[in-house]
């Protein structure tokens, strides 16, 4: 039930039990969803504490279908949570922290997933005793295997970073790293997912081609996809190492990687990468 | 040759004679022409050892039956650092060859570098990997020594700079248990010089570069020593083709030793 916009007085610090915590989100768009979808799944924050504010109901809908509790008011969620997600489009949140700051305590601790808007300008916008991080998700934390990186601000702490961490580990890989490397995962698993998406893609075609039919020749794309990621990811072993025990001499993947060595392929996934990051660079400088 | 103490005679016969191991070290095309001459001098004792490129053990075996029923025919491919005793030979024994005839050219060999037995239909593939490898080597080398220069190094730094980085990665590779991949990544500190550098390479297709090259190098092999099988050119006139060119390069020589002599005379070690 979406409630009317009355502030309400702000609530008193509450436990850091992750099943008290009381998990706000400002914006609920695809990213948020994500993240509170694999927040359910890991059945670490009942739906009845977590409250998400968006401008209309288009995406609301979604959450109330969760459990979830929803508002129009952004104040609302600040007021009545302790762990708040900011997940607004990047021109949009400057707005939002000047409307929200007023009701910023020093038991908030506000997560940023905004793309591009640095601790430094969060904690700009934010009071100067706000315990910020910003963190960067991708997509798959939807259905829980996502990889999401995250950095802390100067106000907090280990206890903070624990909390998170152990929150979003149930989406999938969540790890801390220095601010620097937030637009390097841009650039590798942010955008990285598309590359994927695109390289299944034209797997299946491949396969389209040799005359499999469309939708299994996706199917198994996507599988072979998965099956590798998760050998890679489970015996630890260097990739070049696991495609040299793919390769029979004189056999068929050996004559495909030629082929993908001749297109030059690592450069161009490099050059993807490279892009995709220096560009997350420029658009936090602007 | 003589100045390493190795006998020396312009006659192919006594160098046969003489010998338990005859290595052929002539150019394929010459092969048959030797093969004609010395096979009636072949004895049950010899090992015949072929180091021609492309020239396959049966079509040596075909040749020298005509004389001895049963000749035993060794094929190896080595490379050019065996000078420097670093070379990698491989061998495949023909049909009346025993296990302890290979072994023995396995000794002989592996005193000069790696050595080992292959399936004689992987030794094309060995001509275009280590056989013609040297080659892709010293054209790396000296591009390398190039962007030294360019970069400021003396040219004689430079060479030996280069190449002792590539004896020394050839040989953490050979003495590590770790994939070349790994390796590689143990060297490129995040967004440091090498991993930039990398990236151009990458662009270049240099992976793409070698592939292609061991391949056509063995696909030339084979394409010699199926044109060498069709054997259009008669022994006669390879004969008297390279005779008559020797004649316009050395007319100092004798006719006789038109063919290059066998570098080893070897009395066989009977351990």
């Amino acid at each position: 039930i979406s409630v009317g916009g009355v502030a309400l007085g702000a609530w008193p610090r509450v436990a850091m039990e992750a099943s008290e915590l009381w998990v706000g989100f400002v914006g609920a768009g695809r990213m948020a969803g994500g993240l509170v979808r694999g927040l359910l799944q890991a059945g670490k924050v009942p739906a009845s504490n977590i409250l998400a504010s968006a401008p209309s109901d288009k995406n609301l809908d979604a959450w109330r279908e969760l459990g979830c509790r929803t508002t129009h008011c952004n104040l609302e969620v600040v007021h009545r949570s302790t762990l708040v997600f900011l997940a607004t489009k990047p021109h949009i949140l400057p707005g939002v922290l000047e409307e929200i700051r007023p009701a910023v305590g020093s038991h908030h601790i506000v997560v940023s997933l905004v793309a591009g808007i640095t601790i430094q300008t969060l904690q700009r916008l934010l009071p100067p005793w706000t315990k910020v991080l910003r963190i960067m998700p991708n997509l798959p934390c939807v259905v829980q295997a996502g990889a999401m990186v995250f950095s802390r601000g100067s106000n907090a702490g280990d206890e903070e970073a624990a909390l998170l961490k152990s929150l979003l580990s149930s989406c999938g890989l969540c790890e801390e790293v220095p601010e620097s490397y937030i637009d390097i995962h841009t650039g590798l698993s942010g955008s990285g997912v598309a590359y994927v998406y695109l390289f299944a893609e034209a797997l299946a075609e491949g396969a389209v081609k040799m005359g499999m039919p469309s939708a299994l020749a996706s199917r198994i794309a996507a599988q072979t996809l998965l099956g590798a990621a998760k050998m890679l990811l489970e015996t630890g072993e260097h990739p070049a190492k696991l495609r040299g025990d793919v390769c029979t001499p004189g056999g068929t993947t050996i004559y495909a990687l030629h082929q993908l060595e001749k297109g030059a392929l690592r450069a161009t996934v490099m050059d993807a990468v490279e892009a995709a990051t220096i560009r997350a660079c420029d658009m936090a400088k602007d | 040759v003589q100045k390493m103490g190795v006998n020396f005679t312009v006659s192919n016969k006594e160098t046969v004679k003489s010998s338990d191991v005859l290595f052929l070290a002539v150019k394929p095309p010459i092969i048959p022409f030797i093969l004609e001459e010395v096979g009636p001098d072949i004895e049950a004792r010899h090992i015949v050892v072929s180091c021609a490129a492309g020239v396959t053990i049966s079509s040596i075996e075909k040749k020298l039956s005509t004389f001895c029923p049963t000749p035993k025919v060794i094929r190896c491919m080595t490379n050019t650092p065996v000078i420097v005793r670093e070379g990698a030979t491989v061998y495949a024994t023909g049909t009346h060859a025993d296990v302890e005839d290979g072994k023995l050219l396995e000794q002989l060999m592996a005193s000069v570098g790696f050595c080992t037995e292959v399936e004689e239909d992987l030794i094309d593939a060995v001509t275009g990997l280590s056989g013609s490898g040297p080659a892709y080597a010293f054209t790396a080398l000296d591009a390398l020594a190039d962007g030294g220069v360019k970069m400021g190094l003396p040219r004689r730094l430079a060479v030996r700079l280069g190449a002792q980085a590539l004896l020394g990665a050839a040989k953490m590779l050979l003495e590590s248990e770790q994939h070349p991949g790994q390796l590689k990544d143990n060297v490129c500190s995040p967004g440091g010089a090498t991993i930039h550098a990398l990236h151009f390479l990458e662009s270049g297709g240099f992976r793409s570069l070698l592939i292609n090259a061991v391949e056509a190098s063995c696909i030339r092999t084979r394409e010699l020593q199926h044109l060498a099988d069709q054997e259009k050119i008669s022994p006669a006139a390879i004969k008297k083709t390279l005779l008559d060119k020797v004649k316009l390069e050395s007319p100092s020589l004798s006719v006789a030793s038109a063919s290059k002599v066998s570098l080893f005379n070897n009395k066989s070690k009977k351990n």
